[in-house]
């Protein structure tokens, strides 16, 4: 401060001298213009007021250079300690010319500033040192990792940097985002997280399951996990996101696997029920005529239980799916008299082998529905192979289809055989669900109606039973036609894909089934 | 049921197909129709007998040797490859693939046969609408 009040008398003294000096110039040249020259009055006045302006101009510049030229030097430093600017010099404090011992002091001071901005800066970084160093951070079994405001990795605990096979330098000071390949199940994702937290709260927590870890490098592995975040704004140490993984990667590849080992099985049980059938049809054309009627019926017979067991593998593969949420469903537009007559006419040998007849009755002016034929064969060779299996004694079932009052269509399957106690039909859709009553007299899964309750629903229909015991049941069941099919259900233009109950072929023209 | 298929007399089918009874059923019931069948096991060696040669139809299972399916299928799709493709693939297996797969196959595919799910005579049927 000393300096300071000094630069100031200085500065006072200087301005002081320097008016003395101008005015001491004024009366000097006015005494030798009127005394010593002899000038007549306006010629004195005139160049007096000329001098009055000229002076100034003279001394103010380095009036001015006096009080600027501290300034610039500390002006300077400013700058020269600036993170940002690169290309200004250190102030040469020996060209000081005024002031010198006041702007090496400020200058110092600048100095110390920048120093101590430093010193923070390192003492943050310390502070994520002290993690590195801290035990319980370091030995926490759990991949752990520390961001900073600007979403960059601090820290990684031991847990974490073997979790991604890199090292420390690999990871910290990186981006989390560009270092952590995170796919998140929904648009909920961590950045979005962290940009709602910022700015809405000052501490927060949040779990996500199922994140997907894609870690790259030469052998590029995928893990699964559960992440949870907490968040604090204010954490004075700049630790402002922590992340914690939980590896679920066997848990969820498990669940993934499900359906595989169910597939597989499936593939495993079909390759042969392919040749039995193939060998059963090939016996059956080649012997044509050469069997007895017995014999004949015996082919007929392992037919139709080829048949069956073909029914029950897609049913376990069914129930697999929709247990996973992998049923998907393609509803096209469909004439339901034709695919109800192609249904009923492929099972009808299964009806006449057991000396049923299978009757069908199908109101012609029925609309186009919204189905997905493959699932619909499914339904429809369920509540067949079921009207068949409790037909009893009754030898007849018939198949009937109507517009109903309600705008839609309606399909039921009526049998007259051992019928339903009414105790057990509000569970006769439920899974596994089979009735006690019969349980030993007629073998099934208990997925059948399970089965068919699951794909009416997702085509948008209604499914019910009528039965009273000893008299037979009837299963009913609706469609929506077409036209009244949300939006979003329809599947019309899928590349023209015309599709079976056993599969799919492209292009309308070439198909006629 | 199989009258249709007399006039497709000279319709040549590529089965690649691993299970050689499945195989066997395949080719006798395509060749009572009329067809002129080969059956190739081999998935590697199936797809150079469709590059080298014109079939009208190729049957194509998915889990068999050397190259999968999903490889044969995308290798004559891809026109580097095989340039010049005039026959329908139609995919006959009995693994449920997965969501996606399907969505490959129906993309890149003629048509899809569950194996099981039908009889040679009902494939007969089936490829007869195939023009």
């Amino acid at each position: 401060m000393d300096h300071l009040q000094q630069f100031i008398k200085r500065g006072k003294l200087y301005a002081y001298i320097l008016i003395v000096l101008i005015n001491f110039v004024l009366i000097a040249s006015w005494w030798v213009i009127s005394q010593i020259l002899h000038l007549p009055s306006p010629v004195v006045l005139s160049i007096l007021f000329i001098l009055a302006i000229a002076l100034p101009l003279i001394v103010v510049p380095l009036v001015s250079t006096i009080f600027v030229q501290p300034l610039t030097f500390v002006w300077q430093a400013i700058l020269y300690m600036a993170p940002e600017t690169t290309s200004v010099p250190a102030p040469e404090l020996h060209k000081v010319r005024y002031a010198r011992e006041l702007v090496t002091n400020l200058v110092n001071h600048v100095y110390q500033l920048a120093d101590a901005s430093k010193h923070v800066a390192k003492t943050v970084n310390k502070e994520a040192e002290g993690l590195h160093n801290n035990f319980i951070a370091n030995s926490l079994p759990l991949p752990l990792m520390v961001l900073d405001k600007h979403e960059t990795i601090l820290f990684a605990n031991t847990a974490m940097l073997h979790y991604l096979g890199q090292s420390e330098e690999d990871v910290v000071n990186q981006s989390v985002y560009s270092h952590l390949d995170l796919s998140f199940e929904t648009d909920d994702t961590l950045d979005t997280w962290l940009k709602h937290a910022k700015s809405k709260h000052v501490a927060t927590s949040k779990t996500w399951e199922r994140v997907r870890l894609t870690i790259r490098g030469d052998k590029p592995t995928i893990k699964l996990l559960d992440l949870v975040a907490y968040y604090n704004k204010s954490n004075p140490a700049g630790y402002e996101t922590m992340l914690v993984c939980f590896d679920r990667t066997k848990t969820y590849a498990q669940d993934e696997q499900a359906i595989n080992f169910v597939a597989l099985a499936v593939h495993e049980l079909r390759t042969p029920l392919t040749m039995l059938r193939g060998y059963i049809e090939a016996l059956d054309e080649e012997l044509k005529g050469k069997l007895n009627d017995e014999l004949s019926g015996f082919l007929q017979k392992t037919q139709v239980a080829a048949g069956q067991l073909a029914t029950f593998v897609n049913n376990i593969l069914n129930v697999a799916r929709i247990e996973d949420d992998h049923m998907v469903l393609k509803l096209q537009k469909e004439n339901w008299q034709e695919v109800l007559n192609t249904a009923i006419n492929e099972l009808r040998p299964r009806a006449q082998v057991r000396g049923i007849d299978l009757k069908l009755n199908i109101a012609d002016d029925l609309p186009e529905v919204g189905a997905d034929r493959v699932s619909l064969y499914e339904v429809i060779s369920n509540l067949i192979d079921n009207a068949i299996k409790y037909s009893g004694q009754g030898k007849e079932i018939i198949v009937s289809a109507k517009l109903s009052k309600d705008g839609l269509v309606e399909t039921t399957i009526e049998d007259h055989g051992v019928g339903i106690p009414a105790s057990a039909i509000p569970r006769v859709f439920d899974k596994f669900y089979r009735d006690h009553h019969n349980r030993s007299q007629i073998g099934g899964s208990g997925l059948g109606l399970y089965l068919c309750k699951t794909i009416i629903k997702a085509h948008g229909g209604n499914i019910w039973v009528h039965s009273k015991e000893g008299e037979g049941s009837t299963f009913g069941f609706t469609l929506l036609p077409y036209s009244e099919l949300a939006d979003e259900l329809k599947n019309e233009d899928n590349e023209g894909i015309v599709r079976n109950a056993h599969g799919w072929i492209k292009n309308h023209s070439l198909y006629r089934g | 049921m199989e009258d249709a298929s007399n006039t497709q007399t000279s319709k040549k089918i590529l089965c690649i197909e691993d299970e050689l009874f499945i195989g066997e059923l395949y080719s006798r019931a395509l060749k009572k129709a009329g067809y002129d069948v080969t059956v190739e096991p081999d998935g590697q060696k199936g797809l150079e007998l469709a590059q080298t040669n014109q079939f009208d139809i190729i049957l194509l299972d998915l889990m068999i040797p050397t190259i999968t399916g999903i490889d044969v299928l995308h290798q004559l799709r891809d026109k580097n490859k095989t340039p010049e493709l005039k026959a329908k693939i139609i995919i006959t297996t009995n693994l449920e693939q997965r969501e996606e797969v399907k969505a490959d196959i129906e993309h890149q595919a003629d048509g899809y046969i569950v194996k099981a799910n039908i009889t040679p005579r009902e494939l007969v049927d089936f490829l007869n609408n195939i023009q």
